[in-house]
C-alpha cells in the first residue's frame, strides 16, 4: 500500500462530497418511479464514465503528475458520483417484479453505454493529429 | 557539442520533503539552467523491489515509473549533480555520452556545416548503430503536417531501423521551462523522436533535420541494433562486470515494439515484463510512445476509432552484463517475429545516498 | 431534506469514496493485475449492504444517508467500466467479458443475499 498523503485524502474526500451530492441532487430532480427504467441512475453512471476516461487518459498521459488531481477528479468525484450498489437494487427490483426482460435489458445497456462513453472519452483525449 | 545525459529512473509518487522528486528534480534543472530536459511518464513497470505498477488498474496506476532526462556539457551536468543525489533516495541514474546538434538562434550558417562534419566523425566507423533523439514541439508544424509526422516519414523513407515519438509531460528547452497544464494548449511541450539506425544514413538525415525544423535540437548516441523484425543482427554488447578501475558496468537493452505486437497470443511487451519480473532482473519499464514504426511497415499510432491500442511500447531494461545477457535470451525469443532490439553501454549508479556514489 | 441531510450526503460521501479508495488498494496490492478484483470487491460489497438496508426496510434520511450517499459513493460504476476497457486494449478480451459478467452476477447476488439477511433478522 503505498504511502498514503493526507492531501490525497482531503483531496478524495472533497470530490466524494461533491460526487455525491451531483447524483444525489439529479437522483431527486429526475426521479423514476419504482419499476420505470432508472434513467437517473443510468444517465449518471454513463457521463461519469465519460468524465473519468477523459480526467484519468489525460492526467495519466498528457500532464505530469499532480497530487490532487486524479484523486479529486478520478477516485473522489466520478467514484463517488457513478453508482453501482443503487443499480443492482434498481436491477434486483425488475427481477423481483419478474420483469426479467427489463432487468437484462437494463443491465447490459448501462455497461454497453459506459464503456462507449469510456471509449469515446479516451479516444478523444489521444487523438494523434491535434494533441493537448 | 559533446555533452552528458543524465536520465534517472524513479516513482511518480516518489517524494521530497511533500513535494514530488519529478518537479523537484526538473526545478534544480531549470535552477541550473540546463539546455535539455524531458520528463516521461511510463506505462508499467517494476524496480528491485519488483512490485508492478500499472495503469492498467486505477489503484495500481498510483505509483507509475517516470524517466527525467537532462542534457548539457559535461561540467553543468556535473555542477548539478551534488543537487541531484542530495534528494534521490532511490531508484537508478545513469549517465551516458551524447553529442548535442543544436541551431541555437544565434548559430551561424558555418557552424551548421561543422554539424555534420560532427556527426559524421562521432559517426566512428561503419556497422555502428546510431540512436537519434530529435525534440519538437507537441504542436509544432512541418508543412501543413504535425512535426512528428513529418519527421517519421522521412526516417522511415531514409531506411532507418525505426522511430518512435515519446510525448513528455515536462522540460526544459534552452533554459525555458515546457510543463503540460491542465488548462492550457501545451503548444510547446517537447515530444522526442527516438530513431535508430545505420551511421551513415543517420549522419546524412542531420542537416535535412536542421533544414525543416524550426528549432532544431538534436541529440546524437552510439546502440547496437541486435534485432529488427525477428532477425538477429549482432548480440548485445559483451561487457566484463567491471572496468579497468573496478567500476560496475550497466546495459541498456530497448525493446521498441508495436502495442498490438503479440506472442503466442499474449501481448509483447507485457509478456517481456511479466517474464523478467519472474527472474531477477534489477527493473523495466515500459514507455508508451505516440507514433512510429519499428521495422519494415510504415509509421503508425491509434486510430480514432480502434479497440486495440497501435502506438509503439518503449521496454527498457537496465541491467548487469551478466543479467543482460540472461534477459537478452528471453527477449531473443519473445521478439521472434516484431521488434526493434537495442543494447548500449551506460555507467549507472544506484543512488542511494550522496555518500554513496559507487560508479561515475 | 434538511440542510442537515444533505450535509451528510457530502460528509458520507466523502467518507465513502475514502473507503473504496482504501479497500480497492488493500486488495489489488495482493490481487495482483490479472483482473481487477479491487474493485469487483468494493462493489460486492456495497452492494451487499444496501441489499441488506433495502431487506431491514430502512428508509427516510436514514436510508439515504447510508445508502445513497455513504453505498452509493463506496461502490463505482465508472472504475468498473475504465477497467473493462483497458483490459480490452491490452487484448485481454475474455478478461474484460469476466470482469462485466462476473461483476454483474456477484452484483446482483450480493444485493439479494443482503436483502435476504437483512429481511430475516
Amino acid at each position: 500500500m503505498p504511502d498514503l498523503d493526507r492531501r490525497e485524502i482531503a483531496a478524495i474526500f472533497l470530490g466524494g462530497a461533491l460526487g455525491s451530492l451531483l447524483r444525489m441532487w439529479l437522483g431527486r430532480t429526475f426521479a423514476t418511479g419504482a419499476g420505470d427504467w432508472p434513467w437517473a441512475t443510468f444517465t449518471i453512471n454513463v457521463t461519469g464514465s465519460f468524465a473519468l476516461a477523459y480526467f484519468a487518459t489525460r492526467l495519466q498521459e498528457r500532464l505530469p503528475r499532480s497530487i490532487y488531481r486524479r484523486p479529486l477528479l478520478g477516485t473522489g468525484f466520478c467514484g463517488a458520483y457513478t453508482t453501482f450498489s443503487t443499480m443492482q437494487v434498481e436491477t434486483l427490483q425488475m427481477i423481483d417484479d419478474d420483469r426479467y426482460a427489463l432487468a437484462a435489458t437494463y443491465a447490459l445497456t448501462s455497461v454497453l453505454a459506459g464503456l462507449v462513453a469510456i471509449w469515446i472519452a479516451t479516444a478523444l483525449v489521444r487523438r494523434v493529429r491535434i494533441i493537448a | 557539442m559533446q555533452c552528458v545525459k543524465l536520465t534517472t529512473y524513479f516513482g511518480e509518487r516518489d517524494r521530497v520533503d511533500g513535494r514530488l522528486l519529478a518537479d523537484e528534480l526538473l526545478a534544480i534543472y531549470e535552477r541550473r539552467g540546463v539546455r535539455l530536459s524531458t520528463l516521461f511518464r511510463g506505462a508499467e513497470g517494476f524496480g528491485r523491489l519488483h512490485h508492478l505498477h500499472t495503469e492498467r488498474l486505477l489503484t495500481l496506476s498510483e505509483d507509475l515509473p517516470v524517466i527525467a532526462t537532462a542534457l548539457d556539457s559535461p561540467e553543468r551536468i556535473e555542477a548539478l549533480l551534488t543537487d541531484v543525489l542530495a534528494i534521490k533516495r532511490r531508484g537508478l541514474m545513469t549517465l551516458e555520452r551524447a553529442l548535442l546538434l543544436g541551431a541555437a538562434a544565434d548559430e551561424q550558417r558555418s557552424e551548421r556545416r561543422d554539424t555534420f562534419a560532427n556527426a559524421l566523425a562521432f559517426a566512428g566507423g561503419a556497422g555502428h548503430g546510431r540512436k537519434l533523439t530529435i525534440q519538437v514541439g507537441r504542436r509544432e508544424r512541418v508543412g501543413n503536417r504535425p512535426a512528428f509526422v513529418a519527421v517519421c516519414e522521412l526516417l522511415h523513407e531514409r531506411g532507418l531501423a525505426g522511430a518512435s515519438v515519446l510525448l513528455g509531460v515536462d522540460g526544459l528547452r534552452e533554459g525555458r521551462r515546457t510543463r503540460a497544464r491542465f488548462i492550457a494548449r501545451n503548444a510547446d511541450v517537447p515530444m522526442s523522436i527516438v530513431a535508430v539506425g545505420a551511421a551513415e544514413p543517420i549522419a546524412a538525415l542531420v542537416p535535412e533535420l536542421a533544414r525543416i525544423l524550426r528549432e532544431p535540437l538534436i541529440t546524437l548516441e552510439r546502440v547496437r541494433i541486435c534485432k529488427r523484425d525477428g532477425e538477429l543482427l549482432e548480440q548485445p554488447h559483451a561487457l566484463a562486470a567491471a572496468d579497468e578501475q573496478g567500476r560496475a558496468a550497466w546495459q541498456k537493452l530497448t525493446v521498441y515494439s508495436s502495442h498490438d505486437a503479440t506472442h503466442d497470443g499474449r501481448s509483447l511487451h507485457l509478456e517481456i515484463v511479466r517474464r523478467m519480473r519472474a527472474g531477477d532482473a534489477a527493473g523495466v519499464t515500459c514507455v508508451n510512445g505516440m507514433w512510429g514504426f519499428h521495422g519494415a511497415h510504415a509509421p503508425h499510432g491509434d486510430r480514432l476509432l480502434q479497440l486495440r491500442r497501435h502506438v509503439p511500447v518503449l521496454t527498457i531494461a537496465i541491467d548487469s552484463p551478466e543479467k543482460a545477457a540472461r534477459s537478452f535470451v528471453l527477449i531473443d525469443e519473445l521478439t521472434r517475429e516484431h521488434g526493434l532490439v537495442t543494447s548500449e553501454v551506460v555507467p549507472a549508479m544506484q543512488a542511494l545516498s550522496a555518500n554513496e556514489l559507487s560508479a561515475r | 431534506m434538511s440542510v442537515w441531510t444533505w450535509l451528510g450526503v457530502a460528509l458520507l460521501g466523502g467518507v465513502g469514496a475514502n473507503a473504496r479508495f482504501l479497500i480497492d488498494g488493500l486488495i489489488s496490492a495482493r490481487a495482483g493485475a490479472a483482473l481487477p478484483f479491487g474493485t469487483l470487491v468494493v462493489n460486492a460489497s456495497g452492494s451487499l449492504v444496501l441489499g441488506l438496508l433495502t431487506g431491514v426496510a430502512l428508509s427516510g434520511d436514514a436510508l439515504v444517508l447510508a445508502g445513497t450517499a455513504t453505498l452509493g459513493s463506496y461502490t463505482t460504476f465508472s472504475t468498473w467500466m475504465l477497467e473493462t476497457h483497458r483490459l480490452g486494449e491490452d487484448a485481454r478480451a475474455r478478461a474484460a467479458l469476466l470482469n462485466i459478467a462476473v461483476g454483474l452476477a456477484v452484483g446482483v447476488a450480493a444485493a439479494a443475499l443482503g436483502r435476504t439477511i437483512g429481511a430475516h433478522a
